[in-house]
């Protein structure tokens, strides 16, 4: 049978698939169902997710106790943790490593896959109307690709040296040769893993871009497309083509490592400046990798919560394709301090402030969408609004970034790291904690505990807010990042209460997510059943039951209209399913008759 | 046919002659002293690149593809051009 | 088949009209070619950074050897492409003579390759910065040394990644042989051949820009 027949056949029997049981290895591990590979990468991301957050909390320990013995720090090695007679001080080459695996693990293993490959898998194929995704298989891979790339980056802890200590931008000198860090072998594994789990986003995202483009249900029109899948979509073409220059870099730094190449270390006529730009050229469209899908889960969250359409659908497709576009030509704006050619940081300048407007875009019309809706305030609710508000701050505070000449001054302080963190958590982690709560039915059959999820939501945007806020103080006042003890510092040690003030909020947030878990794992089994269709949601993934079987849609769906249609006339209830045939003529009441003016007026 | 749409058979041998012919120019000219390098490199680099679109146009069938592939396929090119006109904007 | 048919089991709808294989092989490639991008892009910044640690072409590299090997990869492009003809008309003794043409030429590629890289470190043309002390060939070996520590990295790197993903190419087309030997493809299901063409002659077609930016520039 030809390739196109066995796809067609395929397609028509609605992914019918006259299944003998799967045994537990190909139905759990070896899964190529793009519902359980998504559930994969949840539990791992979340694994990682706290991982980076205890990493977090010892910096922390340090920053608001300098060289004060930590907690439980003597089960720690005496590579990163000195002994001495009232317990274990934190060694500055540790805290190094810690600042740089707390980035590079939130990011790469924690936010990257709980985005990508958690909402990305469960959410395209269910979306677009698919049996699952274009290449099962390759699916698989994917996610088998990211756990020997995280065990190398947790084994670099183990190793001589400890793990990678120069910040996750790695910049070149420092991370060339050990000479200056003092960690060999770490950096090395720091690079292999991200070069293994670059390769494991990038056949996720050759597989997100074939199955959009080939596989839309009929009827799903590109611009019938929810904006969770538009958005997964444009990030998918961001990964294709910004990974891979990340790879070149990391193979280069590798060389220049191991092998001895030249193209970093200036003092064989290398160029350092060549490592932050290709970096960076990278690293910027990573930066909407990280965001761009948690934009599409507010859009869902928000229209749905508030029973009413997302405003401006056309203009938010795109701002997203806007966004996608834009995000390759303000790189330099990481650079402002490099000694890069001035000219190029006016450009940056001017593209960096541009991409300010796509986003406001999307922003002015998430607000438009909740006015006068009719708001239910649940969990997903709550967290999505928290996403735009926190949106807002961290865009505003990017703003001031922008400026070339404003940067001279915040470049590397904590005004910097109070931005990183408005978008990365107040953004994408808010967005997370919606999609996860909102998803969550459709993917285990169950509810979560919304009273849990209220004093989650509570607790952790006040304890949030009182971590990161102080950081645009602190910033401006001119505390530097990645410093080990800023109080050597006269000027700046009267910052240290607000720093230790800092520190005690960190460790009840963190405290505060167990709750979040907790609730997590005990909806899993005592949650309240799941209908179909709980927030009486328009999109194809609530057609199907909780959790949808294996093929997910029982024959092939058509699709007759967009996804927002909330409150709409032409249905009897407060939501239009894209799938319902349209069964009756516009409701003719709702027609205002024509109004004469009389000779007074109206 | 699974490739597309069906088209008369497809010049390859002629390509093939094409390519070779260009090969032997590219190696002729490259040793040519007495042009200045910078018109030898936008020489040389021209061919290459005819070259190379004549691969991608008829080994790899894009010419009997839908246009929308082309498109696709055309999207790394600004970007290339964005990060290496850029970044060699440092080096003078 | 045509574009009718191919959709003539469901409702008519939107798409690439490209089935799945090959546009999942093309949008791959495109990755490949920013992966390409970046070594080759950071060859042409340090080269025009630092001109006076590279050379004029041919004092180092082996112009006519390696233009003899473009010629060889040229050639294994035509054979692909004769083997995906073939089973177009569904001539599957063609297709697997082709194929095995392809595989040979491909594998005399990366033997012509290695043996130029035995030669060159031999002559003292090496990637390690440090140990970099290339004197040009045909010269005595205590002669001065040509260009410098970068044209070792940039160079190997290159061509290093390049053949590493010729010879992927060449391990996937004996997979394809073997598959072919089966009688897996047919005049109606060439899929798995043609996205194998298309692998092969984008490496081909980096191969010809290699060529000229590295070799004749």
């Amino acid at each position: 049978m030809s390739t196109i027949e066995q796809e067609m056949v395929h397609a028509a029997e609605g992914g019918h698939h006259d299944h003998h049981e799967l045994p537990f290895i190909r139905k759990y591990i070896f899964s190529t169902d793009h519902k359980m590979i998504a559930k994969q990468f949840m539990f791992v991301s979340l694994f990682f997710l706290v991982i980076g957050g205890l990493l977090a909390a010892m910096m922390r320990w340090q920053l608001g106790y300098p060289s004060q013995p930590m907690p439980g720090g003597m089960m720690l090695p005496d590579a990163m943790m000195a002994p001495t007679p009232n317990g274990a001080i934190m060694l500055p080459e540790f805290y190094n490593s810690l600042v740089t695996m707390h980035g590079t693990i939130m990011i790469f293993f924690a936010i990257m896959p709980l985005l990508v490959g958690l909402f990305g898998n469960l959410l395209i194929p269910l979306q677009i109307g698919a049996e699952d995704m274009a290449f099962p298989r390759l699916n698989m891979i994917s996610f088998w690709l990211a756990v020997p790339a995280g065990i190398l980056m947790l084994a670099s802890f183990a190793v001589e040296g400890g793990a990678a200590g120069a910040g996750w931008t790695s910049y070149a000198p420092l991370s060339a040769s050990g000479e200056w860090t003092g960690v060999y072998l770490g950096q090395q594994l720091w690079l292999a893993s991200l070069t293994i789990l670059g390769f494991s986003s990038l056949v996720g995202a050759v597989n997100y871009i074939t199955t959009v483009i080939n596989m839309r249900a009929p009827g799903m029109t590109w611009f019938r497309m929810p904006l969770a899948t538009w958005a997964l979509f444009i990030t998918a073409i961001l990964i294709l083509l910004a990974i891979p220059v990340l790879a070149g870099a990391l193979i280069m730094l590798l060389f220049d490592q191991t092998i001895g190449t030249g193209f970093f270390r200036p003092e064989v006529g290398g160029e350092p400046l060549l490592w932050q730009h290709l970096f960076w050229f990278f690293g910027h469209p990573e930066v909407y990798i990280l965001i761009l899908p948690a934009m599409g889960i507010a859009s869902e969250v928000l229209s749905n919560r508030a029973r009413k359409p997302i405003f401006g659908y056309h203009s938010m497709v795109l701002a997203i394709i806007g966004i996608g576009f834009l995000g390759w030509i303000v790189w330099g704006h990481h650079m402002f301090m490099s000694g890069m050619n001035p000219l190029l940081g006016t450009s940056f300048m001017i593209s960096t402030m541009a991409i300010a407007v796509p986003s406001a875009i999307k922003t002015f019309n998430w607000m438009a969408t909740v006015w006068k809706g009719d708001i239910h305030l649940d969990s997903p609710m709550l967290y999505a609004l928290a996403f735009v508000s926190m949106f807002i701050i961290g865009g505003l505070s990017g703003i001031f970034m922008a400026s070339t000449p404003v940067d001279i001054y915040i470049h590397d302080t904590y005004f910097i790291v109070a931005h990183i963190h408005y978008v990365l958590f107040g953004g994408s982690l808010f967005a997370i904690f919606a999609g996860i709560t909102f998803w969550y039915p459709k993917m285990f059959g169950r509810m979560m505990n919304e009273s849990l999820n209220k004093l989650h939501f509570g607790l952790t945007i006040v304890l949030y807010n009182l971590v990161f806020w102080p950081m645009h103080n602190l910033g401006l006042q001119g505390m530097m990042r990645r410093i080990y003890d800023f109080t050597q510092y006269e000027y700046l040690a009267p910052l240290q209460p607000m720093n230790e003030f800092i520190s005690i909020s960190v460790f009840l947030l963190v405290a505060t997510q167990s709750i979040y878990a907790f609730n997590f794992f005990w909806s899993l089994f005592k949650g309240e059943k799941a209908s179909d269709n709980p927030w009486d949601s328009n999109t194809l993934e609530w057609t199907v039951p909780s959790p949808p079987p294996h093929g997910n849609f029982p024959e092939m769906p058509v699709v007759y209209r967009g996804p927002y249609e909330y409150s709409s006339p032409e249905s009897e209830t407060d939501f239009y399913p894209q799938t319902t045939p349209p069964s009756k003529p516009p409701v003719q009441d709702l027609i205002p008759e024509p109004v004469t003016p009389t000779p007074e007026g109206f | 046919m699974s490739t597309g749409e069906a088209h008369k058979p497809a010049p390859y041998m002629l390509v093939w002659l094409a390519l070779f012919l260009l090969t032997m120019a590219e190696v002729g000219y490259a040793f040519i002293t007495a042009i200045p390098k910078l018109w030898l490199a936008i020489g040389l680099i021209v061919m290459a690149f005819y070259k190379a679109w004549l691969v991608a146009v008829y080994y790899m069938h894009l010419k009997w593809e839908p246009k929308r592939l082309w498109l696709m396929v055309s999207i790394p090119i600004p970007l290339i051009m964005i990060l290496i006109f850029v970044v060699l904007n440092e080096i003078f | 088949m045509t574009t009718q048919a191919m959709t003539a089991g469901r409702a008519p709808m939107p798409g690439m009209k490209v089935y799945n294989l090959k546009l999942g092989m093309w949008i791959f490639l495109l990755s490949e070619v920013m992966f390409f991008t970046g070594l080759i892009g950071s060859y042409v910044i340090l080269r025009f950074a630092h001109p006076e640690q590279f050379t004029e072409p041919g004092v180092v590299l082996n112009v006519p050897l390696t233009a003899f090997n473009t010629f060889l990869l040229i050639c294994s492009s035509v054979t692909m492409v004769k083997a995906y003809a073939a089973i177009q008309q569904g001539d599957q003794q063609g297709l697997k003579n082709w194929l095995l043409a392809t595989i040979l030429i491909g594998a005399s590629f990366v033997g012509v390759q290695v043996y130029e890289y035995i030669a060159l470190v031999g002559e003292g043309f090496v990637p390690m910065a440090e140990a970099y002390h290339a004197v040009g060939r045909h010269m005595p070996h205590d002669g001065p040394v040509v260009g410098g520590q970068l044209y070792g990295s940039t160079f190997y790197t290159m061509t290093g990644f390049h053949g590493t993903h010729v010879s992927i190419g060449v391990l996937c087309l004996c997979f394809t042989y073997w598959r072919a030997a089966k009688g897996e493809y047919s005049a109606d299901n060439l899929g798995g051949v043609e996205i194998m063409g298309l692998y092969w002659h984008f490496v081909d077609l980096v191969w010809i820009i290699l060529f000229t930016i590295v070799y004749l520039i």
